[in-house]
């Protein structure tokens, strides 16, 4: 069971859900932007819900299927099987033959393309995902292109749901829905007056076109702290909003560095960072404090949701 | 005023323990003292331990530990005499450089010396590493000597060459990969520095030395 990429895409690499070890040794968490949309389209073919995909970015590619399978596009992006759109976020048969081409969507970042069994590519430190800056992991580290083969992995044991299965997302994974995004006081947020902390949560900030896997980067009114400019590196995580001297926030992505010298002012909250990575540049965005008892509140809804899709899909065996 | 410790919450799934405000060679071995216990310890929940100038992260999952449960075990652990073991002294680590870095005549000219003199230099001493970071492998190693302490170019190079020996501020490092970066190229190594194939995946740990030798 082979597919092909058989028109290249701008920017498409395998994800799945990032590492969980190496922080120390400088390797980042990695894995899918947007991971709420990856564990959708895996639980759609009935994988594991890290199972590697396709992230795909920036504009249209296709993909021919050598075998008949199953797959599911989740998040920003638009489908058509062998030339007949259908509906993402459901589950899709495909026919040998078949091409299936994916063209992100205005107005969301990326789109998720699972493949039933998940693609099989070596797995280096626990993690399937691509991470571009040392050219580990994926296919051979890099993007993929026009030729590329993908192998899949060994058949799960979970059956597929029945073709055109589809669901609505509950309020909890809804990327639409535009309240502000939860932010934690960060490291440093002593370090920043409370005109400047009120000001996070007051302002509008556009997000800047040079955001990419790394960081985003939010154009708006200036965050002043009293920080030196720099301060000896230490830990970042993902979400962590590090603000450098200019006072416009960087926010930390899977990609991004594992440590930062720039005073971090705030954290995104983990269960609003899929949201938040699908934010168009451009877009305008705006914070709200919360406690870590309200961002463990969101992420307990989240991964409840989750869990109820996967429970709901599941075809009972027969 | 801080008040040291400086244990803050790092997202949800992570505190920061502060140790110092500057970096100095004392309070980078607490660093390391703390993270060996820690380390050593392996506490309920707790995930991975990153030790960097003057703090350590500690990450965990949060539906088994967090802030309230670790912090006094933290605090405890600084209260009591940190032990600092043989073994936290480092790993001792030769790096073959090849003093033909494009940015070696600016840094000569800028110290007020020549290119000789700066090899000479920075070979002179012993590194430590005082974390790995930026991307897989990257050591921040330091004190470079004085003379040699200047500020990163004002504009970083959108790529530079995998194996780049660098200097900026008072440190020096290695780039492991082609990434962008900020720091005075000054030679070159062809020593792998991370590698996820080998047991430990990065060559380097913070704690461990360094010494550059020049080879041609």
């Amino acid at each position: 069971m082979t597919i092909t990429v058989s028109k290249a895409p701008p920017f498409a690499t395998i994800q799945d859900l990032g590492w969980s070890v190496g922080r120390a040794w400088g390797l980042p968490r990695g894995g899918a932007m947007d991971r709420v949309s990856l564990v959708l389209a895996n639980l759609l073919v009935g994988n594991e819900p890290g199972a590697a995909a396709i992230e795909w970015a920036l504009g249209p590619g296709e993909l021919e299927f050598a075998d008949a399978t199953y797959v599911a596009v989740a998040g920003g992006a638009e489908v058509v099987v062998a030339g007949r759109a259908r509906r993402t976020e459901a589950t899709l048969r495909v026919r040998a033959g078949d091409r299936v081409r994916v063209t992100p969507t205005a107005g969301s970042r990326f789109g998720y393309i699972a493949i039933r069994s998940g693609i099989d590519v070596p797995a280096p430190l626990g993690s399937r995902s691509t991470y571009l800056p040392a050219g580990i992991g994926g296919l051979s580290g890099r993007r993929l292109k026009l030729g590329d083969v993908l192998s899949l992995g060994p058949e799960p044991e979970t059956p597929p749901p029945a073709e055109g299965v589809s669901f609505e997302r509950p309020a909890a994974l809804r990327t639409h829905d535009q309240p502000p995004f939860g932010i934690l006081p960060g490291p440093h947020h002593d370090l920043f007056s409370p005109a400047a902390k009120a000001q996070l949560a007051r302002g509008t900030f556009r997000l800047a076109p040079t955001s990419d896997r790394m960081g985003i980067r939010l154009e708006g009114p200036p965050v002043v702290s009293t920080a030196p400019a720099t301060l000896p590196s230490e830990g970042v995580c993902i979400g962590s909003m590090q603000i450098p001297s200019g006072g416009m926030p960087i926010v930390v992505m899977p990609d991004g560095p594992t440590v930062g010298g720039y005073p971090q002012a705030a954290v995104v909250i983990r269960a609003h960072l899929s949201r938040f990575a699908q934010q168009p540049p451009g877009a305008n965005l705006t914070f709200r404090w919360m406690t870590l008892a309200e961002a463990r509140l969101a992420a307990d809804e989240e991964a409840r949701a989750l869990s109820i899709v996967g429970r709901a899909l599941r075809r009972p065996l027969a | 005023m801080t008040l040291l410790p400086r244990i803050v919450p790092l997202g949800e799934e992570a505190i920061t323990v502060g140790l110092g405000t500057v970096t100095t060679e004392a309070v980078h071995e607490k660093v390391r003292s703390l993270a060996h216990l820690l380390e050593t310890r392996a506490l309920a929940g707790v995930l991975e331990i990153c030790p960097a100038y003057t703090t350590v992260t500690v990450r965990f999952d949060p539906d088994l530990t967090g802030v309230a449960t670790l912090e006094p075990i933290i605090r405890a652990m600084l209260e009591g005499p940190l032990p600092f073991p043989a073994e936290q002294s480092g790993a001792a680590h030769e790096i073959p450089v090849r003093y033909d870095g494009v940015d070696l005549e600016v840094v000569a000219e800028r110290a007020g010396m020549s290119p000789r003199e700066v090899v000479e230099r920075h070979t002179a001493r012993e590194y430590r590493v005082y974390l790995i970071g930026f991307v897989p492998g990257f050591p921040y190693l330091g004190d470079l000597d004085t003379a040699l302490v200047m500020p990163r170019r004002p504009q970083p190079r959108p790529r530079v060459p995998p194996g780049s020996v660098a200097i900026a501020g008072a440190q020096t490092g290695i780039y492991p990969f082609a990434t962008p970066g900020g720091w005075h190229l000054i030679g070159s190594t062809p020593v792998v520095l991370f590698d996820p194939a080998r047991k430990r995946p990065s060559l380097l740990a913070a704690g461990d030395r360094v010494r550059f030798v020049e080879r041609s």
